[in-house]
């Protein structure tokens, strides 16, 4: 009875190791090819909608821009490491069971090394109404991460130029605010922030609610799957939300790079024609 | 200390209206016509005195003895040929003549060398306020006068202070004086240093006005020399070479003359600049947005030393959509700007990632070539676009990239590992955690990177997969590249499976591609200690490393045979007898090393002076007196009168006793004792009333 029990466990330890050993060859993949991720919430029409999300802001990146990200993968947080990983999407639903202790370590230290959580709430249209919606969820989930204090996005948030010049962040909902870490009160409050320092003032979560997946997700033929919008509006809505995805990606991998000096000139030349065809 | 005490048995209103009843009666007499009112009234008042209790006071007296403070200075300028006998001669004059008066007391103080200099002016200090104020008789300096502390000096003291002045009347000297010189100065740049000649003392006509030959080293070469005329300001430019100690000796040969000057040790000066490096700018080229990218910035945003220009290639050429140009955050690679006009303002220029796209022309690689061969430096940080058709080493730049790609790319996870020559270059040596052989293995795993053929003259520092390079380093012309053939370091960052140290690599590679002196293959670097103690430490990728020739400021030369500290180390400690300039040389490097004050401090003034001391001998009458013409005689004279003079055979100098004693008690004697008293007032009485009586008798007969 010993041995045999001796030598089940030598075969446990030895497939422990070699898990360890060999990294899930999706995640290498996904350091590779900047695949983006989303987390799986259990909730199959959530997770679908997520996935076809991704593969059309990824098709979108492809097609415009130079970030070629191959097909997106799902996250289990309590099972995969997030070190291969940049960007997470995470769609809240009121049903997901929250990760593990470990997984929150994990989740930590992904956003204090660099990556970034995108959390919608999906409930552009009915957040504020008094209704249920996604906060209580939302905070039970994002509670145990160490997220620094959050603000809407200002107006002049790298988010609202980091590739194409943007004044809201619409998805398939095109009202609710977008939420960053809060810019620091002065000099004092940045010598605080743990974030700020570490990665050039890269905000490490996202927050909204305008369902950004539901307005990107493509079929296999490459058409919408869901509807945004009216008419000739909606579409336009979809294409700004695509505006709002690329965007975003390129605030993920090149963070502050458009607040560079180098650029504010030129840049300010053009807001200022924009504001004069407005006006 | 004598006096008259009162001791009052009763109250003094009570004594005083004694007193005032004893005047009335008087008064009250006196108009009456009584003729005894003067012995009433005196008797009257006897009593007013007897009761007050009148008493003497006197104090038991013990004379002290006067106190000389005897100073002698036995600083380094005192050693300057003749001083110090000079010194012996007066001091023992002095003491002899000082034991034979009576009563005084000597009290010798030594003033040696500081740090800071002769600090006369604190020894006098401190020798004044150890002793009684009221027996100091006086005080007498044998030193050649060159305090350092002038302003410590005290300005008045409470006997004559006489200053006797070694060296002779011909002394004279000429020195170079460093007024102004920079401890920084930045690489390239000039800075000034401001000097000039200056002659002291009775200068020889045959020497005066004649200017010294200058001769300015930097580092020990010979760079220039010059003439120049004393009492002339020059302002000298000096570019520091490196980054580090640059070390600028001036010096000019002792004039001829038939008297010598006193000593040629002021003639030169070592001054150290610390060459710094202007803020850096760093060219960051991105081919495409990816994971490591946000790495080297904030690496290089961190760096508070690094100006980063940063390009993105967010969207190819190829790649258009009808997006209007005003909704777009896009600007142009300004590539023209970058890369033909401004590209000499680049220290470093890396790509990263980058993919040839069309978007540089021909002659930008060809620019980029003549920047690195020129000094510039490029690092590629490559990612599997380098063993596509995209290569940059398909570009012109090719042809100084330090591998060539075969064009395989390992897709398996691997460990970067310390090769050989990496243990010992300075980039890669001693990196926190690096792995060894048959430890758990201590660094996470990249998981791609690209096969390359490492050119002739490259330093292969990390190899990954199957040993094939991962970091290679590699010169040109006078310029540096480096190459990382994965792009993968950002793994380390994000703490996959325990990450490493990306950021302390990536510095390295970056500040070694600029040159930064720390991380020099070939160094030779002395650490100066607490005293003179001096760690060499000699850097190099040989195996082995000979000993360093140590050449002294005097000529001579000695050698130190160096220990191996380290792979690519090697340190000997060694103690330098004296400051001075010291050449350091092993195999074909060289360095030279200053050790102490820039001029000996000592030596910087050495004719004899009573500039520092002079005023305090004035205020307190005392005199300023050259030894060269004798050691005075000794006098007393009364306080307040002049204290030094000129006598028949040589010049004197005087204390002044004070006359000081100590109290050492107290005796109370009353001034009658009470019978006395009793019989004074009595008497008196007596006589008012005989005088009165004997007129009432006269009067009746």
């Amino acid at each position: 009875m010993r041995p045999r029990l001796l030598f089940s466990l030598l075969i446990l330890w030895v497939t422990a190791v070699s898990a360890q050993e060999e990294p899930d060859p999706r995640l290498v993949r996904a350091a590779d090819e900047v695949a983006l991720a989303y987390v799986i919430t259990g909730d199959a029409e959530v997770d679908a909608a997520s996935e076809a999300g991704l593969r059309g802001l990824s098709q979108v990146l492809t097609a415009r821009t130079t970030v070629e990200p191959g097909e997106p993968i799902g996250i289990d947080p309590d099972r995969d490491d997030l070190s291969l990983l940049t960007f997470l999407y995470w769609p809240v639903t009121g049903t997901q069971a929250p990760p593990s202790p470990q997984a929150y370590v994990r989740l930590n230290h992904f956003l204090r090394s660099g990556g970034m959580i995108l959390f919608d709430t999906r409930d552009g249209d009915i957040a504020g109404l008094g209704g249920p919606d996604g906060t209580a969820a939302l905070q039970a989930l994002a509670a145990p991460l160490d997220i620094p204090p959050l603000a809407p996005v200002p107006q002049d948030h790298v988010l609202t130029r980091s590739f194409y010049l943007l004044r809201n962040f619409p998805g398939r909902y095109l009202d609710s605010d977008v939420w960053a870490e809060a810019p620091p009160a002065g000099a004092e409050a940045a010598e605080g922030a743990p974030f700020r320092n570490l990665n050039d003032g890269v905000s490490p979560v996202l927050i909204g609610g305008n369902a950004w997946a539901e307005a990107w997700a493509v079929d296999d033929n490459g058409l919408p799957m869901f509807s945004v919008g009216a008419g000739f509006e909606g579409e336009r809505q979809r294409e700004m939300a695509y505006r709002f995805g690329v965007n975003l990606i390129m605030y993920v991998l090149t963070g502050n790079y458009k607040s560079d000096q180098v650029h504010v000139p030129a840049l300010l030349d053009r807001l200022r024609e924009e504001e004069e065809v407005v006006q | 200390m004598n006096g008259l005490a009162f001791d009052p048995l009763l109250p003094w209103p009570v004594i005083g209206a004694l007193a005032v009843l004893a005047l009335l009666v008087a008064l009250w007499s006196v108009w009456q016509g009584l003729r005894g009112w003067l012995w009433r009234g005196a008797a009257g008042l006897a009593v007013a005195a007897a009761l007050a209790g009148p008493a003497l006071e006197s104090g038991i007296r013990n004379k002290l003895s006067d106190i000389v403070i005897l100073l002698d200075d036995r600083s380094a300028s005192q050693s300057l040929p003749g001083r110090a006998a000079q010194t012996d001669a007066a001091v023992d004059e002095l003491t002899r003549q000082l034991t034979a008066l009576p009563d005084t007391e000597i009290r010798r103080i030594t003033v040696a060398d500081d740090p800071d200099g002769t600090l006369t002016g604190a020894a006098l200090t401190r020798a004044l306020a150890a002793e009684p104020q009221g027996r100091v008789a006086g005080v007498i300096a044998v030193t050649d006068g060159l305090a350092h502390d002038a302003s410590m000096v005290p300005a008045t003291a409470p006997a004559p202070v006489h200053v006797l002045l070694t060296g002779q009347e011909t002394d004279w000297d000429r020195r170079l004086v460093i007024e102004e010189a920079p401890a920084y100065g930045l690489i390239g740049q000039p800075v000034t240093i401001r000097l000039r000649i200056e002659d002291q003392g009775a200068v020889p006509d045959s020497v005066a006005q004649t200017p010294a030959r200058l001769r300015i080293m930097l580092d020990g070469e010979e760079t220039r020399s010059l003439d120049l005329p004393p009492g002339v300001t020059l302002d000298l430019p000096v570019v520091p070479k490196h980054a580090g100690q640059n070390v600028v000796s001036i010096s000019f040969q002792a004039p001829q003359a038939d008297v010598p000057e006193l000593t040629d040790r002021n003639n030169a000066a070592a001054v150290q600049i610390q060459g710094v490096r202007d803020r850096l700018r760093v060219l960051l080229v991105s081919g495409a947005p990816h994971p490591g990218e946000r790495t080297w910035r904030n690496l290089l945003k961190s760096d508070a030393n690094v100006d980063l220009i940063h390009f993105t290639i967010l969207r190819p050429p190829d790649k258009m959509d009808a997006i209007p140009v005003e909704e777009l955050s896009l600007i142009a690679f300004p590539t023209q700007e970058l890369f033909m006009q401004r590209i000499r303002d680049f220290d470093l220029i890396i790509f990263d990632r980058y993919r040839v796209r069309g978007i540089l022309l021909p002659q930008y690689y060809d620019n980029i070539r003549r920047y690195v061969e020129e000094g510039g430096a490029i690092l590629v940080s490559a990612g599997p676009e380098m063993s596509s058709v995209e290569s940059l080493n398909l570009s012109p730049l090719g042809a100084i990239l330090p591998a060539r790609p075969t064009g395989r790319i390992y897709d398996q996870p691997f460990l970067p590992r310390l090769t050989e020559e990496g243990s010992r270059h300075p980039v890669t040596s001693d990196l926190p955690g690096a792995p060894v052989e048959g430890a758990e293995r201590s660094w996470g795993r990249w998981l791609r990177m690209s096969e390359v053929i490492p050119g002739p003259r490259a330093q292969v520092v990390l190899s990954g997969a199957d040993d094939a390079p991962l970091l290679l380093l590699g010169r040109v012309g006078k310029g540096r590249v480096a190459m990382l053939t994965s792009d993968q370091v950002w793994l380390w960052g994000r703490g996959f499976e325990g990450g490493g140290p990306q950021l302390e690599l990536l510095r390295r590679i970056a500040h070694w591609s600029m040159k930064e002196p720390d991380l020099e293959e070939e160094a030779l670097l002395a650490d100066v200690g607490p005293g003179l103690a001096v760690t060499i430490t000699r850097r190099t990728m040989d195996v082995s490393a000979g000993p360093v020739r140590i050449t002294h400021p005097d000529g001579k030369s000695e050698e130190i045979p160096l220990t191996e500290a380290g792979p690519g180390r090697f340190t000997a400690h060694w103690t330098a007898p004296g400051p001075g300039l010291y050449r350091l040389a092993e195999g074909e490097i060289e360095r030279v090393l200053a050790l102490g004050p820039a001029a000996p401090l000592e030596f910087e003034e050495t004719v004899a002076s009573g500039a520092a001391l002079g005023p305090l001998a004035e205020a307190t009458r005392g005199g300023v007196l050259r030894l060269s013409e004798g050691v005075p005689a000794l006098r007393t004279v009364r306080e307040g009168r002049p204290a030094h003079g000129q006598g028949i055979d040589r010049p004197w100098i005087a204390i002044t006793p004070r006359e000081a004693a100590s109290v050492s008690g107290m005796t109370h004697r009353p001034l009658l004792p009470g019978w006395a008293w009793l019989v004074l007032i009595a008497g008196l009485a007596i006589s008012g009333w005989l005088a009165e009586g004997r007129g009432r008798l006269r009067g009746s007969a």
